[in-house]
């Protein structure tokens, strides 16, 4: 599984003051690079809010992990979705844009997050210094 | 027009005028009952909503609306999903809520080019809109 992100450049916000909602919706937006095995998942739109992403995704393997059976994630600003269902050790992953059904091990799914997740937080902290300190950033993406 | 649709009337003048589109709400039949009075469309919702899904706007992957729509329409469609919409909690941590709502007819292109009857309008707990779309 090859989960990583294009951050667009940014030289409005300020990150002193970023909220949760901003991550959610309006800052740190790109695109989404997203390979299981033969299927490519991407989406390539420019305006996916990749805090929110990370942090979904997250909140969505802590979820497979405790047991539930089937998560979705929905994106932002369209109807598309990427569903993420366990059986077993195993997750299937399917999208609303792209065609077939991935299969991966749960555990590997589970480190590709927390890499994207590390990954992100620690370009974002390099690209703009005061998000280090954000507390929206640090709750979504945990502390460096 | 009783009492209540009337002070809703007076409220939405009052916040149309400092710069903010007010737009009354009332309980949904969906899976979140007896929500607030009003939701509030901010000028700076309504560039988001314009830069993504205005009908000439370029972004790619996100529903559009139909030519011809004006804020003042935007709005009527705002008002109309949120009173009558379908309510759930936003998804994964997400703060707010979502109303969705089936206009049964055409009011814009979803992120195929296909016809979208249905809008989305995502709603922060200080009743803002955040973003609204069609699909």
């Amino acid at each position: 599984m090859h989960l990583d992100y294009r951050l667009n450049e940014d030289r409005e916000t300020d990150w002193s003051s970023v909220t949760e909602e901003d991550l959610r919706y309006r800052v740190a937006l790109g695109n989404l690079v997203f390979h299981v095995g033969s299927k490519d998942f991407s989406a390539a739109w420019g305006w996916i809010p990749l805090v929110d992403l990370a942090a979904s995704f997250a909140e969505i393997v802590r979820k497979l992990e405790a047991g539930s059976a089937s998560e979705t994630f929905e994106f932002t600003e369209s109807d598309a979705w990427i569903r993420f269902e366990r059986k077993g050790e195993k997750v299937l992953i399917s999208t609303s844009y792209g065609e077939g059904v991935a299969e991966i091990a749960l555990h590997s799914a589970s480190a590709a997050v927390k890499s994207f997740r590390e990954r992100l937080r620690a370009e974002l902290d390099r690209r703009h210094p005061q998000a280090a300190h954000n507390a929206a950033v640090r709750k979504l993406l945990g502390a460096a | 027009m009783n009492f209540r649709r009337l002070t809703v009337f007076f409220v939405a003048i009052a916040l149309f005028s400092i710069g903010d589109l007010s737009l009354a709400q009332t309980a949904q039949n969906g899976q979140i009952q007896g929500s607030v009075d009003q939701v509030t469309l901010t000028r700076w919702a309504l560039q988001h909503i314009m830069a993504r899904h205005w009908p000439d706007s370029t972004a790619t992957g996100a529903g559009k609306f139909q030519a011809g729509i004006t804020e003042a329409s935007l709005r009527d469609m705002i008002n109309e999903a949120v009173h009558n919409g379908r309510a759930r909690h936003n998804t994964h941590g997400r703060p707010g809520t979502i109303y969705e709502y089936d206009f049964q007819r055409q009011i814009g292109t979803t992120i195929d080019g296909g016809p979208a009857s249905r809008l989305r309008v995502v709603v922060s707990n200080r009743n803002e809109v955040v973003t609204a779309f069609p699909f």
